[in-house]
């Protein structure tokens, strides 16, 4: 008899240029079943799967999507926490340009800082909490996504991103580590990716405002690999760390920065 | 998204005679790469070196080629010897004082100088192809410090790390990433020998994974970090440990 599928929830997977995106693909060449929770409705299309409209900063969403999920699976085995972004992640950001402003300590006021938050390190929170008891019924995987950000701070002036967003990712490498500590004796590992300047939609824009060699954080020709990252690789990676082939990871957070980075 | 970017490619695996090394040659074969593997240690189809003599390396070398993927398993607690390639794993750690000049110059080179000869030696064959995978060998000694073995073996395994970082930047331009793995406890067959494992039920049970490690959890790490999903990844250290100890 075949093995039951398993059932991954990967949010932010909706726009088609982004990490999340190239994750829900990847998993379901492993052979998972993939939910994806995601408010760009309009990606949708190209799922064949459930695809829940969600806003992970709202507990009450996050708690319907799972709901869902669990109705249309009886399971969820693994959860990728891809939404999130520096500057700008408010619903109507995804469709907007980015935001040509670097937003500091001065320049951010509490909504700003609340949404930042919500979005990065809230949202994992809730969407965590909410698969945590599914999860734990057979084991599972948790794949959170932190920033270099969270190593080495945002330059301050970097246009179309912000500081709170190196602290959100901050706090998401200390979720991690809290999570494993209190999962892993389920059998439920939680890791973490930190990835560097990655080629997805987002970064593309971004680059179009700045003048070129320069990333939004800084000359790219410091990265001692000498190029950006690609969505595919850093898909690849967090897909294996769901796999087990990190059967004996838990609380770990990978660098993935092209050198850029080696903490 | 089963590993990709790893069958058809070459790799040299040091310490594959047991354990973790030979674990990482099974896997890597696995998945279709063509592993070259050495020890000091004498086992079947393996080249013999001993990787802290720069002639013996340059040996290997005539013999390796130019691998893709330089897995660098060799070192561990104790040193081997040509003479003795097996010593056995120490009972207990090892305070400061009783440290012996000779053990900490044995313990260095079989961990550090090892890895600093066999980089010297292969990476100006890896920059001519303008690629590569380079994957040493640290240890959670080197992570949270060592309190089974001593400061020569958590000294030599933190020199890893600093041969690592300042590799990955003098080699990204070449397109060569260099990673660290550091393993936390796992029960290779020579430690269960040495009865690490049965003193210690109380804190493998006292790990979130609540297991040791298997050789093989290594080996599915080293995998993941040679194929694509590691493309990116560089001047990292890979804490591998069952959630024992997390990193910076």
């Amino acid at each position: 008899m075949a093995a039951m599928k398993r059932v991954a929830i990967v949010t932010g997977a909706a726009k088609p240029d982004s990490i999340g995106f190239a994750v829900a693909r990847g998993l379901m060449e492993e052979g998972c079943e993939v939910v994806v929770a995601d408010l760009y409705t309009e990606g949708f299309a190209a799922f064949s799967g459930l695809c829940v409209r969600t806003n992970v900063s709202d507990p009450a969403s996050v708690e319907a999507m799972v709901a869902h999920a669990m109705k249309k699976h009886g399971r969820i085995d693994i959860l990728v926490n891809c939404v999130g972004g520096s500057w700008g992640i408010t619903e109507q950001d995804l469709r907007a340009a980015p935001r040509a402003t670097f937003l500091g300590l001065e320049n951010c006021g509490d909504s700003d800082w609340r949404t930042i938050l919500g979005a990065n390190l809230d949202s994992a929170f809730y969407c965590c909490r909410a698969v945590a008891p599914h999860l734990k019924a057979q084991g599972g995987a948790i794949v959170n996504i932190a920033s270099v950000a969270a190593r080495k701070g945002i330059p301050p002036g970097a246009i179309g991103s912000s500081g709170p967003y190196a602290v959100a990712k901050a706090g998401i490498m200390a979720l991690t580590r809290q999570l494993a500590l209190e999962l892993g004796p389920f059998g439920v590992r939680v890791n973490c990716v930190a990835p560097g300047v990655i080629a997805s939609g987002r970064f593309l824009k971004v680059s179009a405002m700045v003048e070129s060699g320069k990333g939004p954080e800084g000359p790219l020709a410091n990265i001692p690999l000498g190029r950006v990252g690609t969505v595919g690789e850093t898909a690849a990676l967090i897909v294996a760390l769901c796999t087990d082939d990190a059967a004996y990871m838990t609380g770990v957070t990978i660098d993935e920065n092209g050198a850029s980075y080696a903490a | 998204m089963p590993l990709k970017g790893l069958r058809g490619k070459r790799a040299l695996v040091t310490g594959a005679a047991s354990g973790i090394g030979r674990s990482v040659c099974e896997r890597l074969r696995r998945e279709g790469v063509e592993v070259v593997a050495t020890d000091i240690h004498q086992s079947g189809g393996l080249v013999v070196a001993d990787l802290s003599d720069a002639d013996e390396v340059e040996k290997l070398a005539a013999e390796a080629g130019t691998p893709d993927f330089l897995v660098k398993v060799a070192g561990g607690p104790v040193a081997p010897s040509r003479g003795n390639t097996l010593p056995p794993l120490p009972g207990k750690s090892r305070l400061l004082e009783d440290v012996s000049d000779r053990d900490w110059a044995a313990v260095l080179a079989a961990n550090l100088t090892s890895a600093f000869l066999v980089c010297r030696e292969f990476a100006p064959r890896m920059k001519a192809r303008k690629s590569g995978r380079i994957v040493n060998f640290a240890s959670i000694a080197a992570r949270r410090g060592s309190d089974r073995v001593g400061v020569h073996y958590a000294a030599a395994k933190g020199g890893i790390l600093g041969l690592t970082k300042t590799l990955a930047l003098e080699l990204g331009p070449f397109g060569i990433t260099v990673n660290a793995i550091a393993p936390g406890f796992i029960k290779t067959p020579r430690i269960a020998e040495a009865g690490w494992g049965d003193a210690g039920q109380a804190f493998i049970d006292a790990l979130p994974l609540r297991r040791a490690g298997e050789p093989r959890d290594i080996a599915g790490v080293v995998a993941m970090l040679c194929s694509d999903a590691g493309a990116y990844v560089s001047g990292a250290t890979t804490d591998v440990n069952g959630g024992w100890y997390f990193g910076p």
